[in-house]
């Protein structure tokens, strides 16, 4: 008896060691917050930002919260932490973001993209940080590719006009000119951005130039290069330039940025900016097309 | 066999039971599995729905079901073979080597930032009948670097309007670091003297009353065009620090592709960001090279290559010339992120010539690249597989 419950104890322990080291392949789609943030830092199970947690939204989704109050650059840790833990060694990523979760991925593939990473164990502790797997190092992370709701990269010119509180640190990352001029957007690691731009707003057309959701327009949900905004539009306005489906130039002239891709432009006019709390807006978009494809 | 050996065995073996066993959810594993049971997780309601009518691919319902997964894992299937092509062709060149045409708005880094916005206060409505231009020639400085503002305000046919500048201050960002109250800095607006009527200032935050600050300067302008009002905002990321100054440049072949040794003073060591764009004897603009890794205090090397195949590929005329060098510390988990080095505008280097048989025409090789290629392939071929069990 006591042999065999030896044994059992020897199984139990192997068993432990073989889950915490073992090299199984997992998919995760990671879900990357914007403004005013919500969940739990450090909590991947947390998706209080978006919507009912019981959603389908991608193959094992993780939250990746952070405070969407604080600059890009003070919370970006954030990130890499949970980069770290789901899209290193045999575990890979796809990664949806949200207005200013886009200028978030874009800053963190930018500057970190060729980072040395630790590959890790894909269990996090409460702070959000895995241990180490094995020791070993890879360069970069494993991401496959990278879905924008309302991508704020480009900026908001609410932020540029005092029309959001120059209290908020994460404001000042958001002015057009700063956020331009951040990181070199066009710079992704290869991974594509696919851009889910809506255009239903209507309170801060006077604010936002051409179409837009309530918060960005589309010079920025769009992915249109530049060191400042401009004004693009759903096809048939004549005074405003087309922001083109893909990744064509858009009419005028004005290039996106690289590895950038126009995949739903709103030309109903029908979605918004916010989630609330509902997976609403153009978010509806980008869930749907996680749902689909990240697997 | 030895005891030990057998537990692990044993143990491996629960491990694997284990995962047989454990009900799927958060931690499932991507293996790969029969198409119907992994199209039916993932099918749409409609496509997935219960009962056998629905499980039958003999029934309307079942039919229906069967194309609904089969257009489902065609979109996957094209998704993932996008995904890898795009893949491969952008990383036959290394990250770090690009064409600059694939950075559209990194190869004139130092033009000023051009804005056309509404007259307008904060929370008001636009001014009827005139706009507001702007620029700014960078966002970022560091020491004793200097930022030029311009305005200017036109009408909706683009003409220039009389436009007053009633009130400029420069004042700290509220930051939760640091103590709030300093001092509002006048700055002073003028005639810029281009005829067209803009107006120009120039903030040098260190002789300003800002050589002690790190954080965000905001420059708030004041505008009356007869009588209509509004102000605008511009934003300078300062930093006091100068993390590393210059030294010049050295050239050298190596391994079949072209290193330029950008040599600099570091004082302060830790990640340095530098780009550089590669102009060829024409004049066309041609490549984006950057570095990005970690740097010890003292002399040293920033290294930036001009791959080999981007040469061959491209073919530019010799010699070329390396233009428009912007460097910084990136500080991470901080704000500000950055300490500038300063900029180097214009053509810094003039290369040798060499003849195009001198580079390289391989592709980029690492583990990074294979490690994508890898899985891409995965992908694309479990798709292909899902596809064509749909279709038999």
């Amino acid at each position: 008896m006591r042999k065999f419950m030896r044994a059992g104890l020897w199984a139990l322990g192997a068993l432990m060691v073989t889950l915490a080291t073992t090299a199984v392949a997992t998919n995760y789609s990671l879900w990357i917050n914007g403004r005013t943030g919500g969940g739990v830092l450090g909590n991947y199970a947390d998706f209080s930002y978006w919507g009912p947690s019981s959603t389908d939204a991608g193959v094992n989704k993780k939250s990746v919260n952070w405070d969407g109050y604080n600059h890009i650059s003070d919370q970006n840790y954030l990130v890499r932490n949970a980069l770290d833990c789901h899209c290193t060694g045999s575990n890979w990523c796809y990664v949806a973001a949200h207005s200013a979760g886009d200028l978030m991925i874009g800053y963190t593939l930018s500057m970190y993209g060729g980072s040395t990473r630790y590959k890790k164990t894909a269990v996090a502790g409460a702070d959000g940080v895995c241990s180490n797997s094995d020791g070993s190092t890879q360069t970069g992370w494993n991401i496959k590719w990278v879905d924008v709701a309302a991508g704020a990269g480009g900026g908001s010119e609410l932020a540029d006009a005092g029309d959001w509180a120059v209290s908020e640190p994460l404001v000042s990352d958001l002015k057009t000119s700063t956020a331009r001029a951040l990181y070199d957007h066009n710079n992704t690691r290869s991974a594509w951005f696919y851009m889910y731009a809506g255009a239903k707003g209507t309170l801060y057309s006077f604010v936002l130039p051409g179409q837009d959701d309530e918060v960005v327009a589309y010079h920025s949900s769009g992915g249109v290069s530049g060191s400042s905004g401009g004004s693009y539009c759903n096809p048939g306005d004549w005074l405003c330039n087309d922001l083109t489906l893909g990744t064509a130039a858009n009419q005028g002239g004005r290039a996106k940025w690289s590895n950038h891709s126009v995949v739903f432009r709103d030309d109903a006019e029908a979605y918004n900016h916010y989630t609330n709390n509902a997976w609403g807006g153009v978010v509806s978009k980008v869930r749907a097309d996680m749902v689909a494809n990240a697997r | 066999m030895a005891r030990p050996l057998l537990f692990v065995m044993a143990g491996a073996a629960v491990a694997v039971l284990v995962g047989v066993l454990l009900p799927g959810g958060d931690t499932t594993a991507v293996v790969p599995t029969k198409p119907v049971a992994v199209a039916q997780a993932a099918a749409p309601a409609s496509a997935a729905r219960s009962g056998p009518a629905a499980s039958s691919p003999y029934t309307v319902d079942g039919l229906r079901a069967r194309q609904a997964l089969l257009a489902l894992w065609q979109g996957r299937l094209k998704r993932a073979e996008d995904t890898l092509v795009s893949y491969q062709r952008s990383t036959r060149y290394p990250h770090e080597a690009r064409p600059l045409s694939e950075h559209p708005d990194q190869v004139r880094p130092f033009d000023p930032i051009a804005d056309d916005i509404p007259l307008r206060t904060p929370g008001g409505e636009a001014a009827k009948g005139v706009r507001v231009r702007t620029t700014q020639d960078r966002v970022f400085a560091s020491g004793a670097e200097s930022v030029r503002f311009t305005v200017r305000a036109v009408d909706e046919n683009g003409k220039t309007v009389p436009l007053l500048v009633t009130r400029a201050t420069a004042f700290d960002l509220p930051d939760p670091r640091q103590v709030a109250g300093r001092p509002q800095a006048p700055v002073n607006f003028v005639d810029a003297g281009s005829g067209d009527g803009t107006l120009s200032a120039v903030l040098q935050p260190s002789t300003q009353g800002f050589a002690d600050f790190a954080g965000t300067i905001r420059l708030q302008v004041y505008l009356n065009e007869e009588g209509q009002l509004g102000n605008v905002y511009f934003d300078v990321v300062y930093q006091p620090l100068v993390p590393a100054e210059w030294a010049g440049v050295r050239e050298a072949l190596s391994n079949g592709s072209l290193d330029f040794y950008l040599k600099a003073r570091v004082a302060q060591p830790g990640r340095y960001v530098v780009s550089a764009r590669v102009d060829d004897a024409s004049g066309k603009p041609f490549a984006l090279l950057s570095f990005n890794d970690e740097v010890g205090v003292g002399a040293q090397e920033f290294r930036l290559t001009l791959f080999g195949k981007l040469v061959r590929d491209a073919a530019p005329v010799f010699p070329l010339t390396l233009r428009d060098v912007q460097g910084f510390l990136l500080v991470p988990d901080k704000f500000p992120d950055r300490a500038m080095m300063p900029r180097l505008p214009g053509a810094v280097y003039t290369s040798r010539s060499y003849a195009l048989t001198s580079f390289a025409d391989t592709e980029w090789s690492s583990e990074e690249r294979d490690r994508y290629l890898a899985e891409l392939n995965k992908d694309v071929s479990e798709s292909k597989r899902q596809v064509e069990e749909l279709t038999r």
